[in-house]
């Protein structure tokens, strides 16, 4: 018997372990989106059900596991290989595969993530840090534990913030809902759990480390970007606003007409890589987001 | 339609006979999508999760046709067969 969607989840990934990972995830996003649904309905018609009683006839009905694990790897071994994208991407050329990426809505959206990571990652930390530092400070007071506890929360709802973000920009999965406190703990108690808790900790570093690598990301992505841009329109513009190709310390070096194809071209080729770059990144801190912001078990 | 609203047309049709666990549902319209003959699009939903709605497409429509016209010739054999195996 499950006690929540969760536990659920955990075990259709187990019964999948070998599986393709796209399956896993879609197995799994298609289980939650019907079991979520399930329980809502049931706890809307009933509202004195609990939930683990409305699951256990939900789950009757939608399958155990193991079952559901077997129909998707059952019709997946019915699908040609040719209908996988995954398998579609790896047979592409090395040429549209580089290339390619202008077309790859994942570049694109990981790119604005990472442009606008240094203003969330602004308010992020210096919220983090104020808010710790506003919370020590009245610790001496009568109000500094409830605003303690205030402060905690409001650091679980900014990872849920950020989570949903990486996994809308990123494509790295997040958990959709907050990570909640056992509802049956006195006040007391729930402080104690989230000021003990290491997920909340982790959060807090998470937090806190995301305002410079916002700052990295932006300002190094953004150099990448005017860099790209810049050759590639050099041609065109250059000469019409008396632009130098490259300036150092004062002084301006043209390009010669001659070499202007080839300045176009490397801004090209320097666009192209700075999108595969921003992917990386992106798929890089999606995994840190990951590690840090979604608890374990 | 999303997956839970489909499973619960189908459940609508026959509440006591269940065909097939609703789950094996989901990876047939992912299958059929992969095919051509649906669509789909992720809407994000207040209360829970995104829903992935499904939606025929021409050739799912044009499929759809051809299987009906199969099954009923299909079925009026059976039952010609059927019905002359109980005048025997």
């Amino acid at each position: 018997m499950f006690k929540d969607v969760d536990e659920y989840l955990i075990q259709l990934k187990k019964q999948l372990k070998h599986s393709d990972p796209a399956l896993i995830q879609d197995a799994l996003s298609d289980a939650e989106e019907h079991l979520r649904n399930a329980l809502e309905g049931a706890q809307k018609e009933n509202s004195d059900i609990s939930e683990d009683k409305a699951l256990q006839s939900i789950i009757e009905k939608y399958g155990e596991p193991i079952e559901i694990a077997s129909a998707y790897r059952e019709i997946e071994s019915r699908i040609s290989p040719s209908l996988s994208s995954d398998v579609s991407q790896k047979t592409r050329s090395h040429f549209a595969r580089f290339f390619g990426i202008f077309g790859d809505s994942q570049a694109w959206a990981t790119s604005l993530y990472l442009i606008f990571s240094a203003v969330t990652g602004c308010i992020f930390g210096l919220w983090t840090l104020f808010g710790a530092g506003l919370s020590l400070v009245t610790l001496i007071f009568i109000i500094g534990l409830p605003l303690l506890g205030l402060y905690l929360l409001s650091l679980r709802g900014i990872a849920l913030i950020e989570g949903r973000m990486v996994e809308a920009l990123l494509g790295v999965r997040m958990p959709r809902k907050s990570i909640f406190v056992q509802k049956d703990l006195s006040l007391t108690e729930k402080l104690k759990v989230l000021f003990t808790e290491s997920q909340t900790w982790k959060i807090f570093v998470y937090l806190i480390t995301r305002f410079p690598l916002g700052l990295l990301y932006t300002f190094g992505l953004l150099t990448l970007f005017a860099f790209s841009i810049k050759f590639m329109t050099y041609p065109v513009l250059g000469p019409v606003f008396d632009q130098g190709l490259i300036t150092l310390g004062g002084q301006k070096y043209y390009a010669s007409v001659l070499l202007y194809p080839f300045v176009s071209l490397a801004g090209f080729l320097s666009l192209t890589l700075t999108l595969h770059l921003a992917k990386i990144l992106g798929k890089t801190h999606g995994r840190y987001a990951k590690a840090m912001l979604v608890r374990k078990g | 339609m999303y997956g839970y609203q489909i499973a619960k047309l189908i459940e609508a049709y026959d509440e006591s006979v269940q065909m097939m666990k609703q789950g094996a549902l989901y990876p047939v319209l992912r299958s059929l999508e992969n095919s051509g003959l649906l669509e789909s699009h992720v809407d994000p939903s207040v209360s829970g999760p995104p829903r992935r709605y499904y939606t025929i497409t021409k050739a799912g429509q044009e499929t759809l046709e051809a299987w009906a016209r199969i099954w009923n010739q299909t079925k009026a054999f059976v039952d010609t067969l059927l019905e002359e195996n109980n005048h025997v």
